[in-house]
């Protein structure tokens, strides 16, 4: 990373800072707000997933972490009138600390066994926050209250809410940005692109996968606690396996060799589209799964691989890379 | 061998009921041991379905749940509607489905084989297709299908529910089936030889795309066939393959993912632990499970009889 590309992506991030800070002036409808503030929850989902798989590993349990970040903060506020502000960063650490107790056993099997767990474990928390009394069962928690004001800041509204998340999502990419150009990164691509290589040249794969599931658990518990105090309810059935099945295509559909871009990309167009489209509820499942299936056949590379596509574009679509390879 | 491993969750059960309360007859036992038997060989059947296209085809199928609702539907419509016998029924409900995987094998599948991710992600969209265009079709409401077998057996003293009966001994029927097909024929050998290597087994003249398609339609063709056993015993719902599959999904991580004997007494365990926490614990049975499958994966990371996978 030369320093040219560094200002580069500095003038590019202002940019994008600027136009994401105008964004919530350009609309006076709810509904713009509300569907702009899910996709960039569901953004900050996508990141985390991506950062997992920058190490190689695939997770069908965001969701579940997501709810820990949720009930931690909820919890926290409304049982023990914690500030939100307090609760927000220890709603990362719990989901981190979950992370680390499960990690220590599932991240020794990587590949299908790391996906069926991670699917198992989503169920669990489903479960265990729906039967205990101590997490609201299965009605869940209301009347979470919004964050606490900071000064003349205020953050109850959709303007507040729509302006905080923004702060927080561009905190994640940073944050995410660093690791991946660190050494860090830079190892967890080592580990992605050949395990058994990378350890030859001393990375500690266990370790390195360990870090990425905490780290990437903790971006998804951030992003839970924001949303317990934007929803101001929770239930358990907002945190089901299906949730983290939609992370996966957030991914997937912007393309899963962009870490960051592509989880953006494919958090708004998935946002946004059935909206627009007004695909009505009946069949919305049976239109997501075509676009799926359609897309993992006709454009493994996600949508932002597309230029690429285009420049050799003579060449049939169907004949496909081995670049997203995971094995 | 396989035989001895499949005694090992009837001690389990044995196991469980010795730490019950005292009002334990034997009754009560044989019934429970029934109910956790039927349901439990049902998630053999599918589990062992997965671990084949797991093993030989490299697919992760999120689909093999709508495959089996299929089953039991079309079963259903069979029996109900169109007064067929039940076991012309289930053989009907076997080749449609069948034919249904085979089609989606060659037109998603195919072209994307080899990377699991990918067809994880096909699969789930699949999945999300099948359950919708099932609920559109079928509609909502639970749909039952009047036994054909009425009566109970007597086995001493103990009446046991006929249609479980039958649906254990077809269940153990089938896995004798596909013990002989795997063990004993050349297709058998071929398969095995794939998923061991696939380059090398070409190099020897097995033609291994036909190899795929044929363990594909094995595979779903099993889960067809659990459906097609299951109901007359439980109710059918477009639903009923989702609950199931996350069921399989845990018999997997207790038993493994390499080999068909994890498979078994994952499915075993699984649903002897639901048939039996049921009755002493109610609604906490979902958590005793996830105890149980968590004190499995802590001291074996890749299921009891898997080897975990270090480098994958």
């Amino acid at each position: 990373m030369n320093r040219m590309s560094v200002k580069k992506i500095l003038v590019g991030l202002a940019g994008v800072c600027v136009v994401l800070g105008l964004l919530p002036q350009l609309t006076d409808s709810p509904y713009m707000m509300h569907l702009l503030v899910m996709s960039c929850i569901n953004i900050m989902l996508g990141l985390s997933f991506s950062l997992l798989f920058s190490a190689g590993l695939v997770t069908i349990g965001a969701a579940g972490f997501w709810a820990i970040g949720a009930y931690t903060s909820a919890l926290l506020v409304t049982r023990l009138d914690f500030s939100y502000w307090a609760a927000l960063p220890l709603s990362g650490l719990a989901a981190a600390f979950v992370a680390l107790v499960v990690g220590l056993v599932i991240v020794r099997t990587p590949g299908v066994a790391f996906i069926i767990q991670t699917m198992v474990i989503n169920m669990i928390l489903v479960q265990v926050f729906g039967h205990f009394e101590v997490f609201g069962s299965w009605a869940g928690i209301l009347d979470i209250p919004s964050p606490n004001p900071i000064g003349p800041l205020v953050f109850t509204g959709k303007v507040g809410s729509c302006y905080l998340v923004i702060v927080l999502l561009l905190l994640n990419i940073l944050a995410f940005y660093a690791l991946y150009t660190s050494r860090v990164g830079r190892a967890w691509s080592a580990i992605r692109l050949n395990a058994r290589l990378a350890e030859t040249l001393g990375v500690d794969l266990f370790r390195y996968r360990l870090a990425a599931f905490m780290i990437s658990s903790a971006g998804a518990g951030l992003a839970g606690s924001f949303y317990a105090h934007y929803f101001q309810s929770l239930e358990p059935g907002m945190f089901s396996v299906f949730k983290s099945i939609y992370v996966q295509i957030y991914s997937i559909l912007g393309g899963l060799n962009f870490y960051i871009a592509g989880p953006v990309l494919g958090s708004l167009i998935m946002t946004f589209v059935p909206e627009f489209l007004r695909v009505s509820k009946e069949i919305e499942p049976i239109v997501t799964g075509a676009i799926l299936v359609g897309l993992v056949i006709f454009l493994p590379g996600g949508i932002l691989s597309l230029p690429e596509r285009m420049r050799s574009f003579p060449v049939p679509f169907l004949r496909r890379k081995k670049e997203t390879r995971f094995s | 061998m396989p035989i001895a491993y499949c005694l090992l969750p009837i001690a389990y059960c044995l196991l469980l009921s010795e730490f019950g309360s005292p009002d334990m007859t034997t009754e009560l036992f044989a019934q429970l041991l029934v109910n956790g038997l039927s349901i439990g060989l049902i998630y053999v059947l599918v589990a062992s379905g997965l671990i084949l296209l797991l093993g030989v085809v490299r697919i992760f199928n999120f689909a093999h749940g709508e495959f089996y609702m299929l089953g039991a539907y079309i079963t259903f419509g069979c029996c109900e509607v169109l007064h067929l016998p039940f076991f012309l029924s289930i053989a009907i409900a076997i080749v449609l489905v069948t034919l249904l995987a085979l089609f989606c094998y060659r037109f998603i599948f195919h072209y994307i084989r080899g990377d699991i991710l990918l067809c994880t992600a096909a699969s789930i969209g699949l999945s999300m297709m099948l359950l919708r265009g099932a609920l559109l079709g079928f509609g909502t409401q639970e749909r039952g299908l009047h036994p054909p077998f009425k009566g109970a057996v007597g086995v001493g003293q103990v009446n046991l529910p006929i249609e479980k009966v039958v649906a254990i001994l077809l269940c153990l029927a089938v896995m004798f089936g596909l013990y002989y097909l795997l063990m004993r024929t050349k297709l058998g050998k071929a398969m095995r030889a794939v998923k061991l290597d696939n380059e090398v087994a070409s190099l020897q003249g097995i033609n291994t795309n036909r190899i795929y398609l044929i363990a594909f339609g094995a595979g779903c063709a099993l889960a067809a066939l659990a459906g097609g056993i299951i109901a007359p015993v439980f109710s059918i719902t477009p639903s009923m393959g989702h609950s199931l599959l996350l069921n399989c999904f845990m018999a997997l991580v207790v038993g493994g993912m390499q080999s068909m004997v994890g498979g078994i007494v994952g499915g075993l365990v699984v649903g002897l632990t639901l048939s039996f926490g049921m009755y002493y614990v109610g609604g906490l049975t979902e958590i005793l499970l996830f105890a149980v499958i968590g004190i499995i994966i802590v001291f074996k990371p890749g299921g009891l009889f898997g080897e975990p996978e270090e480098h994958e």
